[in-house]
């Protein structure tokens, strides 16, 4: 058997999760075992919004492990006007079609957004090449939120601090599973080395697609996804019906190059355009130039707003 | 004394020592730990698949593979990639930022200062000695409230000081928190200078401040830009040189109206350039929203409707207004263009309120989120269609 107990900085592997929605029955067993753990408080027992019995909200700072449940609706197809289901109506004319469970959890990604975005260096990237916040250090400037493309990471409102999964780096470092992973009684969710995992999960795959389920894929096992997902998931309907985007990347790594390039040159810009209106002190002071393109300025941009605003009124 | 039931639970810790933090090093090397397992069993044994499926077990060797499964390759190739078909989207998908009305009045004050330090810079370059000192002092005076907003901001005030703790080039908020600190350093050294008479160091250093205040006034767009909301990070170009043209504008009314508080005449040169710079930076900044909206189509919604497209259309009208009255100063008097400066200031105020506000509309906007993904998984293709359902 291979080794994978960890032993130690030098010879560790990357640990992850493999979430396997189809074995998901929606318990909620990793959700408490998750809390128990890692001591974090109950949310209450809202319906998540949008009409899911989904009653545990969304993954945030008090909640690391969340299951999404998943009502997928259709249409059904009425003959006869006296078999309309009453219930159906009451639905909105849909019933539900499928039921999908899918434990949701911090990707923990190559590419990650809230650690490329933390300005105090709480958030890190540990042995295993998981990413924790390190709570001694985070001081609360919620700049990691907006920025975890997956909405993952969030900020306590009574503690201050951003939270989130750290798959269980306290059980790891002792050689134990993270709590999730040893609570699960359907073995939805897996524990292990990354690459294993990968293995693992392609076999799945394929026994499912054998046996009929052909729309099970892999989400995150690739490098194109935020670089690869240390959690990665199996999947049988679309990436937006969990909540999950189709694409993803760490946004700072995206756009911070582009974005200080443009904002430093219009600086710049900015500074030239300053010392010219300054030296054109001589000229006439009331030129009728300088208000005319003002004027014609403002115009451009209401008579372009108000153009839009019709488009897509018509629209 | 020991308590009697200690004799009989072993309390022996398996790592370090009892009371203290379990140390990374083993303290015998290669000792297993309580409750270790070494082949994370656990995850490869599963009574629902031991014998239906190629899920290994663990007499089944190291490769965690079956006898007949199938390569790494032969899986992907048969794994289809994401489907891309028409998409429901059951939210939420992203959190938005939960940042209050002290950030946009910090970048507010900040663009003031940065505007200021072009504004003193100008004026030194233009031979205005006595302006320039009055745009270094209001740099400095409008710097002081910012570390105040931010760390008001905080969810753990007291730790302020940890946005110092690193250096980190690729956050733009660790760069900020930077640079704000440097330009409020070199702006009071720069004040410092004027007042005990040291001019040319005085001038050195606010030519100094006004290359920060380039960063600092510009950085606040890219904060933005390099984030996951929709609004912002599809505006990364723009961002930055709209919110330098808004620095500009009310760093340039703000420079005017201390001037003539300082008792500058009408008439004189300053006042006029500061007016050329208000009123043109302002019409900068909305053409380049206009052009930035033109370039997000539906994105550009939290923009222009809602509470957050109320706060922009605010901005505008105050803009339009502070034209009009520089128009038709003549007849009016200079009192007029004071309250232009005036409202150029407040536009300002409400463009910062409107982006940030924008934001929080936009990340909780679903079908946008989704969409945006999916563009950029298309990589440019056809936009694909993508309904929000209630469920």
């Amino acid at each position: 058997m291979t080794e994978v107990a960890i032993r130690g900085a030098e010879d560790v592997q990357r640990m992850g999760f493999f979430t396997d929605t189809t074995t998901c029955i929606g318990c909620k067993a990793c959700e408490v075992a998750c809390k128990q753990w890692n001591d974090l408080p109950a949310d209450g027992g809202e319906l998540r919004a949008g009409g899911s019995y989904d009653h545990t909200g969304s993954l945030g700072a008090s909640t690391w492990r969340h299951v999404r449940f998943v009502e997928v609706l259709t249409q059904p197809e009425v003959h006869e006007p006296e078999e309309v289901d009453l219930l159906a109506v009451a639905s909105g004319g849909m019933t539900l079609d499928r039921w999908v469970f899918m434990s949701d959890v911090c990707k923990h990604c190559t590419n990650a957004g809230c650690l490329d975005a933390c300005p105090t260096g709480a958030l890190i990237r540990t042995e295993f090449e998981t990413v924790i916040v390190q709570p001694d250090v985070c001081n609360g400037c919620g700049y990691c939120i907006p920025s975890c493309p997956f909405g993952v990471i969030d900020r306590a409102p009574d503690d201050g601090r951003a939270a989130k999964c750290t798959l269980c780096y306290d059980r790891l470092e002792d050689g134990l599973e993270p709590a999730c992973a040893k609570a699960c009684p359907t073995d939805s969710i897996q524990f292990g080395p990354r690459e294993e995992l990968i293995v693992r999960a392609q076999e799945r795959v394929a026994t499912l697609h054998e046996r009929g389920i052909e729309g099970a894929y892999l989400y995150g096992d690739q490098d194109t996804m935020a670089g690869g997902l240390g959690a990665f998931f199996l999947l049988t309907e679309a990436p937006e019906r969990y909540g999950l985007p189709a694409a993803a990347d760490s946004p700072i790594q995206q756009q911070v190059g582009p974005a200080t390039g443009a904002a430093v040159g219009a600086g710049l810009a900015a500074a030239g355009a300053v010392a010219w209106a300054f030296a054109m002190k001589r000229d006439t002071p009331h030129s009728p130039v300088l208000a005319g393109i003002m004027v014609a300025g403002i115009v451009t941009d209401a008579v372009a707003g108000a153009l839009r605003r019709r488009r897509r009124g018509d629209a | 004394m020991k308590h009697p039931k200690a004799i009989l639970r072993d309390m022996t810790p398996a790592l370090g020592k009892p009371g203290a933090p379990g140390r990374w090093r083993r303290v015998h090397a290669d000792s297993p730990v309580q409750l270790q397992s070494d082949d994370w069993s656990d995850a490869t044994w599963s009574f629902l698949y031991k014998d239906d499926t190629s899920y290994v077990t663990s007499s089944a060797g190291p490769s965690f593979r079956g006898p007949e499964a199938e390569s790494r390759e032969e899986g992907e190739a048969r794994s289809p990639s994401v489907p891309d078909d028409v998409t429901v989207v059951q939210g939420p998908m992203m959190k938005p930022a939960v940042w209050t009305w002290e950030v946009p009045l910090y970048f507010w004050f900040g663009g003031i200062a940065a505007g200021s330090s072009f504004v003193g810079l100008a004026c030194d370059l233009t031979g205005d000695p006595g302006s320039a000192r009055v745009a270094r002092a209001l740099a400095v005076a409008t710097a002081l409230p910012c570390p105040l907003l931010l760390i008001m901001d905080l969810g753990r005030p007291a730790r302020f000081l940890n946005m110092l703790r690193i250096f980190k080039p690729r956050s733009p908020m660790s760069m900020g928190a930077w640079c704000l600190v440097t330009f409020s350093t070199v702006g009071a050294a720069a004040v410092g200078a004027d007042l005990l008479g040291a001019d040319r160091a005085g001038r050195g250093l606010g030519a100094l401040n006004a290359l920060v205040g380039g960063y600092l006034g510009s950085y606040t767009g890219v904060l933005l830009a390099s984030t996951a909301v929709p609004v912002w990070a599809r505006s990364h170009l723009f961002l930055g040189p709209i919110f330098v043209a808004t620095a500009t504008a009310t760093g340039a009314s703000a420079c005017r109206l201390a001037l003539v508080a300082t008792g500058r005449r009408p008439g004189d040169t300053t006042r006029e350039a500061l007016g050329r710079v208000e009123a043109g930076a302002m019409t900068v900044e909305l053409l380049l929203s206009q052009l930035n909206g033109a370039r997000l189509k539906h994105l550009a919604e939290p923009l222009e409707s809602g509470a957050s497209g109320r706060w922009i259309q605010a901005a505008k009208w105050l803009v339009r207004a502070g034209v009009a009255l520089r128009v038709l100063r003549r007849p009016a008097g200079s009192r007029a263009h004071h309250l232009a400066s005036a409202s150029y200031l407040a536009a300002g105020l409400c463009f910062r309120y409107g982006w940030v506000r924008a934001g929080r509309v936009s990340a909780r906007d679903d079908e946008a989120v989704a969409r945006m993904a999916r563009d950029r998984a298309a990589q440019g293709d056809q936009a694909s269609v993508v309904e929000v359902t209630q469920h």
